[in-house]
């Protein structure tokens, strides 16, 4: 009974000096994975069993999408990032990032470009895939991000069980990708004259990422994920070797030392790591004043922690905040709509759209 | 009592030594990868590698080795029994089998994934059948000939041994790691700080670790009690910190009292035994 009381007075001056609210959205969302927002009110989202849907925020109608491509969902894979094209006011093109299998029934990750009309996708072309066939769809990366001179970068994760192969060129297993919004390799990328190297590679040595933004300035940033510890976030360079699995923070998930070493010249040290891993699932930068305390902020959410880390670099060093702790749920993404509120994405079957209130 | 018991502590040691065989086949395959790609694997990290994939890879490795050779053993001993088959290849091939079939179920059952550096390549399933297969082998070894409680003795204080071993890597490999985990930022402490948490740690764990595999090696009772010693004395003066220094409550006393007292009773063991038997 005592505990019990106690229990009461905990969860009451919790939400007591709670400095955040929430409001829950959406719920009951299946295993969602990625969203955008189309305006202030309308978010596409994808359900990583292979289903597009448009929300409105207003009235919480919740419309699926035709014509989306056949997914393999399983594990981590399945239909995955969600993105509009910069002139999605005009050319109405949407891009999808899923796993499917190729000619020889391995899984590997495609790129779809489609144009959204009403709740259909037309003219949809496979603009992108992947040379990082696997048995078995882990450690897919998948996230897309547009850099400001209208190319696209498409995150492509280790497979797990190939990660040597992130540290040779030949292949896209963890590696960045950079291509253009037809699916032609730009000119200028970094590895389009290298002999034996695939040139739609922008950066390489990578493991699983899930986080991928430009900044309005044009620096792109990156996390991704470690094995037991070794998460990172990097600042991303073409032609840039990050390092792994020749050098980690993290050991195996079986407790064995994937490498020695943390460091080498030639190889780039990740801004930030965590040891133990917090999961992070995905990053924007706030540059909004909605929440003033944000401002200027990285915010990754994460899946292990179950919290979003706000992150801030200055002359060198990092400083770290645990923010929305109180949600307590594993987050699955973040976006900021058009006016700058915040929206979390829970991870699951049971997945929910949670807007952040801003502090009164 | 010790025809019984040999069974279950020979299926112990069997699992024990094909994990120090199997650990290495996973350490080399990624120092020949790391050196493939140009990075300076010297003595000191293929050591670092090989024993700390031995500890932290090994424990893991020898819960799933116990289980399958104990079913491997088993059935081995029924077909040895009731058929004409038997002897000590019968016994190695059914090692060498487990673990092949160990290895197999775990990525087809459960990761879907090969979670094992050393499994990926045909010669590394080849040289974890054999590590099986000289698994085998002692296990047919162990159990041909009557022991006594010394086997028993011998194979806690090298499972002891074997557990303080990833504590005295920690500390000579990774000490910022080890210091976080005795809750001491290592880069805020001065140089002579420093130094000393380092070396008296690192001599502190070093030292049991080689009394036990002396106590194992040489049946000397005195040096089980020099392990117990230090770790009894590690509780206690926790417990004097803590209610006379007024530091704060630390409940890793417990786990330093459970230290001293497992070779301290193979110390009081070895001794009674001695007695009992003049």
């Amino acid at each position: 009974m005592k505990i019990k009381f106690l229990l009461l007075i905990l969860l009451f001056s919790n939400s007591a000096f709670s400095s955040y609210k929430f409001e829950t959205v959406l719920d009951d969302l299946e295993d969602a994975w990625s969203f955008v927002f189309i305006n202030e009110d309308k978010i596409l989202f994808t359900e990583m069993p292979g289903k597009l849907k448009i929300a409105s925020l207003s009235d919480k109608s919740i419309n699926e999408v035709d014509n989306v491509p056949l997914v393999r969902y399983s594990d981590q894979g399945g239909l995955s990032d969600v993105a509009l094209d910069p002139d999605f006011e005009s050319n109405k093109r949407v891009y999808l990032s899923y796993s499917a299998r190729d000619k020889n029934k391995k899984t590997t990750l495609f790129l779809l470009s489609a144009k959204l009309n009403g709740n259909t996708l037309e003219n949809s072309k496979v603009i992108f895939q992947a040379k990082a066939p696997r048995r078995k769809p882990i450690h897919l990366g998948a996230k897309i991000a547009f850099l400001n001179d209208g190319t696209l970068l498409l995150t492509s994760g280790d497979g797990f069980d190939q990660r040597e192969k992130a540290q040779t060129l030949d292949n896209h297993f963890g590696k960045i990708i950079r291509i253009n919004k037809d699916g032609s390799i730009p000119a200028d990328n970094p590895f389009v004259d290298v002999k034996g190297a695939l040139p739609e590679i922008y950066s390489y040595g990578h493991r699983n990422m899930q986080g991928l933004l430009v900044k309005k300035s044009g620096e792109v940033y990156e996390h991704e994920h470690g094995p037991r510890g070794g998460d990172e976030i990097n600042l991303i360079e073409p032609s840039l070797n990050y390092g792994w699995p020749a050098i980690t923070y993290g050991i195996d998930y079986s407790g064995a030392v994937i490498s020695p070493f943390t460091e080498k010249e030639g190889m780039e040290q990740p801004l930030l790591y965590w040891v133990p891993s917090i999961a992070p699932s995905d990053m924007i930068y706030y540059e909004d004043d909605t929440y003033p305390e944000l401002e200027n902020s990285f915010l990754i959410t994460a899946l292990v922690s179950k919290d979003v880390k706000k992150v801030t670099f200055a002359d060198g060093t990092d400083t770290q905040e645990s923010l929305f702790s109180e949600v307590n749920e594993r987050l699955r993404n973040i976006e900021a709509s058009p006016s700058g509120i915040l929206y979390l994405l829970t991870d699951g079957p049971k997945g929910r759209l949670i807007k952040v209130l801003p502090k009164e | 009592m010790m025809k019984i018991a040999k069974y279950p502590f020979a299926v112990l040691s069997a699992a024990l030594f094909a994990v120090m065989l199997m650990t290495p086949v996973s350490s080399i395959s990624k120092l020949i990868w790391l050196t493939s790609v140009d990075m300076p694997v010297g003595l000191v990290s293929s050591l670092e590698v090989i024993l700390f994939d031995f500890q932290r890879l090994g424990t893991g490795l020898f819960i799933i080795l116990v289980i399958g050779f104990a079913i491997a053993f088993s059935t081995a001993g029924l077909i040895a029994r009731f058929s004409s088959l038997g002897g000590k290849y019968l016994y190695a091939i059914a090692g060498g089998a487990a673990i092949s079939l160990a290895l197999f179920l775990m990525v087809e059952l459960i990761f879907q994934s090969e979670l094992l550096a050393g499994n990926k390549t045909v010669l590394g399933k080849i040289l974890h059948f054999g590590a099986g297969f000289f698994g085998g082998y002692f296990f047919y070894h162990l159990i041909s000939s009557d022991r006594n409680h010394t086997f028993i003795i011998r194979f806690l204080g090298i499972f002891y041994a074997y557990w303080l071993l990833g504590l005295v890597l920690e500390w000579v490999f990774i000490p910022v790691n080890a210091s976080a985990d005795f809750g001491f930022v290592f880069n805020e402490l001065t140089s002579d700080a420093q130094n000393a948490l380092l070396r008296d740690f690192t001599s502190f764990f070093a030292a049991t670790f080689l009394f036990a595999v002396l106590g194992s090696i040489t049946l000397n009772p005195a040096w089980f009690f020099s392990a117990g010693i230090v770790y009894f004395g590690a509780g206690i003066f926790n417990l004097i910190a803590i209610y006379a220094h007024g530091t704060d409550f630390n409940q890793i006393f417990i786990f330093e009292f459970i230290l001293g007292a497992w070779p301290s009773a193979l110390g009081l063991t070895i001794l009674l035994k001695e007695r009992k038997a003049t």
